[in-house]
């Protein structure tokens, strides 16, 4: 029972870094229609910031994860701008391509300058946690998952509240009436991605605290977060993070009972079962 | 006479909204049913449930004497059943003769089997619907009347035996329609029934052997012409809407 | 309105006589070709092992693009699962020839069988989603089988299986070159066939197609299941080629947008396209591994953005409508589709 405990537990701290993570892809997807095969990339991206302000500048991993952020959504917002602005009108399977281009290079670059090995970001407090009854809660984790609420939910009011945020729901709705409404498509557009981009940063970060990191994590992060966005929808905030826990959660629990290689035939089997039965996504529009 | 669709207590609802509630009509074979009413009434709606676009919710559907009704699209394209689309459907990226060679490849008993024999067929009725200059060219760079033009020869190129025409004058000009309305003559002279949705009145005074009503999705009346048109509940149907 | 591919033609022009000119050019192509193919053949006897190392690598690539052509290129439905068919080749051979020692080609009957019966199963249902529903979701499948192969005892779990050893390049080269006759061939059929100018209906508009009569189901399972056929032997024979093969190795995703970029460079929904974008890709990344190390990924990536930015319709639209524009051919691709 304890031991169910626990790893549900860890399942729902999982699970939050994977919304994070799953979030800024459902932003892109949503508005822009582009389906960012180079989102994984971006996450690994801030996952090196992250670790280079760490070793590099002994700046701590969470302080650093700001500067992180604003890193990647100056990427993201060059990318959007001079890259996808060109294409996005195209087929959609050449925005595919192209994104996944852009994962291509960008992992060749964070092998040129990060080199291939392994690296993780180890602050004096990492393995440290809290006990509480019979359960431990990492320490690390627990704040991660703290940072991943906070930030959806200000997403979720960005979009809600602010002139921007209205204007980027206001071009994932029709870009002709956004247009009327005084919206510059190519700067809404640019901003959106920049702000996926940022968005991936932070999960990058976080995911270094938790986790090994190389140039090749990418790609699996990427699958990821589609099967959360699929999962959630893309209407709002609230369903990628309930995507995410569900992700979390039945991945630690199939690891637990089922073995930990099954891992991600659950993840990967259920985004596959869910598109068959929820063409729609379980909880929303997704496309 | 005998008909050749019978639809009978035909219901579609979208989530809440009732489209088409409980209508039951029957099409004569030979003739041309004018079918009216103003917009969001539920006319192609209807005529979704009847070549299967969309499945009614409830009703029974027969064509030629047996249920259509479960059958897919594509079966009742063979069975004979061909339409037109309001908001028309071309294949954007072929040519105009091969947009209708479609039509004559896979159209009524699953249309021919030979491509030369189903472009000679498609090129008569595009020249029929006075495309005849305009096959080499793609699909996406017609204009609107062509489009509209190219929407009937499509369904002209099955071969079907029932053919449903969701407002193929609108957006026409007086000449336009016309012409439109003595090809849909022609049509009929050649056996095929029709029934037809238009908003453009004299197309349907001159051409229909008998016009039904649809309101809020409901069948209102049912009758010759001259007879629905003064039909008070027909006058508050459009009226009231104006009014609005 | 998103299309998968660039305008698709009938076999003749709508207008003008069929007459003596248009069969002579024709003849004329049909020669260049058989004697294409027959010089292809006799390469082995001319070039070197390298050369014939790099033509089955070509081959076996072209075959793939083709593969993903006929449901990508020609039916719109842009498949990211394929790698599940090449893996299933791949598996099916070495299945065979390992643990159960039988001869190769029954290995290939049962990658071929695996291949196609798993496409027409899942093409049931994979098939009714759109856009990028469909490729999430093949996708998605492509990433499980992966998952599932490496824990498949039969399937030598993550470590993979070895196969018995042939040296016989020519052999291989001769089998790659056969089956990317045939997968082109085929897709020539496509081109000019009721059943292929269905498939162009449904990728045009899927809706318009069934109600003018196209099955649209039945079609669309029946060109997944052709794709699926060449890219299993085409796993196949890559498995006996290389001897040994593991999950990560034959069901790579990677492998899923080498050849939709093949076949997306080449010309989507052309007859040739593929082949060549396979040819001229695979060439250039032969080249610039050889100079330069390391960067081939690198220029790969590139390659991808730069070629979807100026010619999203492939080198098949390009030969056919640069003509007098030139250069601004290129930019007229950017204006066209940039926001
Ligand atoms: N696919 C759909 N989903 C939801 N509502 C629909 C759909 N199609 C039509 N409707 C609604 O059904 C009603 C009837 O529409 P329609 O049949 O198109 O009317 P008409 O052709 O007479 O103008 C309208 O209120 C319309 O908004
Ligand atoms: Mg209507």
């Amino acid at each position: 029972m304890v031991l169910l405990l626990q790893v549900l537990v860890s399942g729902v701290l999982l699970g939050g870094l994977y919304a994070l993570m799953a979030l800024g892809l459902a932003l892109v997807w949503g508005v822009l229609n582009i389906v960012n095969l180079s989102h994984g990339a971006l996450i690994m991206l801030g996952a090196y910031a992250t670790w280079f302000l760490y070793t590099g500048a002994h700046i701590d991993p969470f302080a650093a994860l700001p500067i992180a952020a604003a890193s990647l959504f100056a990427l993201g917002y060059i990318i959007q701008r001079g890259i996808l602005n060109l294409v996005i009108r195209g087929p959609m399977f050449n925005t595919l391509l192209i994104t996944f281009g852009i994962e291509v290079i960008l992992t060749y670059l964070a092998q040129l300058w990060f080199s291939a090995d392994f690296r993780t970001i180890n602050p004096s407090y990492a393995g440290s946690n809290h006990a509480l009854g019979g359960l431990t809660v990492p320490y690390v984790q627990a704040l991660a998952f703290a940072i991943d609420s906070v930030l959806t939910t200000a997403m979720w009011m960005f979009l809600l509240r602010t002139r921007t945020g209205r204007g980027i729901r206001a071009a994932s709705q029709n870009l002709v009436a956004a247009r009327l409404y005084g919206v510059d498509p190519k700067r809404i557009y640019a901003l959106t991605f920049g702000l996926g981009a940022a968005l991936a940063g932070v999960a990058g970060g976080l995911y270094g605290t938790v986790s090994q990191i190389n140039p090749y994590i990418g790609g699996p992060l990427t699958a990821k977060s589609f099967v959360i966005a699929i999962i959630g929808g893309l209407d709002n905030p609230l369903g990628v993070i309930a995507g995410g826990l569900f992700l979390g959660v039945v991945e630690s629990l199939t690891a637990l009972y089922v073995g930990p290689t099954y891992r991600d035939v659950a993840s990967f089997g259920m985004l596959v079962l869910i598109l068959i039965a929820r063409p729609g996504g379980l909880l929303g529009r997704t496309a | 006479m005998e008909n050749i669709l019978e639809a009978s207590g035909l219901t579609k609802r979208f989530h809440g909204l009732v489209a088409v509630h409980d209508v039951s009509v029957q099409l004569r074979r030979g003739e041309i049913l004018g079918l009216i009413g103003p917009n969001g009434a539920g006319k192609t709606t209807l005529v979704d449930m009847v070549n299967g676009t969309l499945e009614p919710n409830a009703g029974d559907l027969v064509f030629e004497g047996r249920s259509v009704r479960g059958l897919p699209a594509y079966r009742r394209a063979h069975l004979g059943i061909g339409r037109t689309f309001q908001i028309m459907k071309p294949f954007p990226g072929m040519s105009v003769l091969e947009n209708a060679s479609i039509g004559a490849l896979f159209g009524t008993n699953g249309g021919e089997r030979s491509i030369g024999r189903a472009r000679e067929q498609a090129r008569e009725c595009l020249a029929f619907v006075g495309l005849g200059r305009r096959i080499a060219q793609r699909a996406d760079a017609l204009g609107g009347p062509d489009r509209k033009r190219l929407e009937l020869a499509r369904a002209l190129a099955m071969r079907p035996r029932l053919l449903l025409l969701d407002e193929v004058m609108a957006g026409l000009n007086h000449v336009e329609i016309e012409e439109v309305i003595e090809d849909i003559k022609k049509v009929r002279d050649q056996g095929i029934s029709i029934l037809v949705i238009e908003h453009v009145m004299k197309a349907i005074t001159s051409l229909s052997d008998r016009v039904f009503v649809l309101h809020h999705g409901e069948k209102i009346v049912e009758g010759s012409c001259g007879e629905v048109l003064r039909d008070p509940r027909v006058v508050e149907a459009y009226l009231g809407r104006r009014r609005r | 309105m998103k299309r998968a591919g660039a305008a698709q033609r009938l076999p003749e022009p709508p207008e003008g006589e069929p007459g003596a000119r248009g069969a002579a050019t024709r003849a004329a192509r049909r020669t260049a070709l058989a004697l294409a193919v027959a010089a292809l053949a006799a390469l082995p006897w001319i070039g070197n092992t390298v050369l014939v190392q790099f033509g089955i690598s070509v081959l076996l690539l072209a075959t793939l693009a083709q593969g993903w052509n006929i449901i990508g290129g020609y039916t719109g439905y842009p498949s990211f699962g394929n790698s599940v068919f090449y893996g299933l080749g791949a598996y099916g051979v070495a299945i065979a020839m390992v643990q159960y020692e039988l001869p190769f080609w029954v290995g290939m009957l049962l990658g071929l069988g695996l291949g196609v019966a798993f496409a027409g199963l899942l093409g049931l249902a994979v098939l009714r989603l759109k856009g990028h529903h469909f490729a999430i979701c093949t996708l998605g499948l492509a990433l499980v089988m992966t998952a599932i192969v490496s824990n498949l005892e039969i399937a030598g779990g993550n470590i993979g299986l070895v196969l018995p050893l042939l040296r016989s390049e020519v052999l291989f080269y001769e089998l790659a070159l056969g089956l990317a006759v045939l997968a082109t061939l085929t897709v020539l059929w496509l081109s000019r066939s009721r059943f292929g100018l269905g498939l162009i209906a449904i990728r045009e508009n899927e809706e318009g197609a069934a109600v003018m009569g196209v099955n649209t189901t039945f079609y669309k399972v029946i060109a997944f299941m052709l794709s699926a056929a060449f890219t299993a032997l085409a796993g196949g024979i890559y498995a006996y080629h290389i001897t040994y093969i593991d999950p990560v190795g034959v069901f790579d995703v990677v492998l899923n947008v080498k050849m939709i970029i093949m076949a997306v460079f080449g010309g989507p929904g052309s007859v040739l396209g593929p082949v060549v974008g396979a040819l001229i890709l695979s060439a250039t990344a032969e080249v610039l591994a050889a100079r330069l190390t390391g960067a081939a990924s690198l220029f790969f990536g590139i390659v991808i953005v730069v070629a979807v930015v100026f010619m999203p319709r492939g080198i098949a639209h390009l030969v056919r409508h640069i003509g007098p524009a030139g250069w601004r051919y290129f930019i007229d691709n950017v204006r066209t589709h940039r926001l």
